[in-house]
């Protein structure tokens, strides 16, 4: 049984994450959005905001079915989903940056 | 019409108070915890979609 401020902490966790994450990711975006942008820059930041991400997935928030619960858990699978794309993204840059090195 | 532009902020800001005092509203009122929380989470909902977004337009391009 999780208390109330074992749930604030957790929702706090999430929050706190799910912010780096989207603003190291902003960078990363701006950065690989410009054709010729300086995408070993890009692939830094990624992997800087895919950590964040993983960190913010991986709180458990437990078995809770409250409003809030609810709402970090929907926040969670919107960070798994970006999780993924932004591997995706990261490993073509990856092989885009190697190749042309 | 430029009107409104010139009406000085001041005066805005009491016909404001004026209004809401007369429908018994209270504009300082601070939201709510459970309302702070929501707005805050409507945001970090749509960061996360914006992300999406700009994710999978990027996608395949090299």
């Amino acid at each position: 049984q999780r208390g109330d401020s074992q749930q604030v902490q957790d929702s706090d966790r999430v929050w706190n994450h799910h912010k780096q994450a989207f603003e190291y990711i902003s960078v990363a975006l701006r950065i690989d959005e410009e054709e010729k942008g300086p995408k070993l820059q890009a692939v830094e930041w990624y992997k800087r905001g895919i950590a964040e991400l993983e960190r913010g997935i991986s709180v458990d928030l437990g078995p809770g079915t409250g409003e809030t619960t609810e709402r970090d858990k929907r926040l969670q699978s919107k960070m798994a989903t970006n999780l993924i794309m932004a591997n995706d993204r990261l490993e073509l840059l990856a092989k885009v940056v190697s190749g042309s090195s | 019409n430029t009107t409104t532009l010139t009406t000085p902020q001041n005066e805005v800001d009491t016909l404001m108070h004026k209004m809401a005092d007369e429908a018994g509203l209270d504009l300082n009122m601070e939201l709510p915890q459970s309302q702070t929380g929501s707005v805050a989470s409507t945001v970090a909902s749509s960061e996360q979609d914006e992300l999406s977004q700009r994710l999978a337009k990027l996608r395949d391009q090299v």
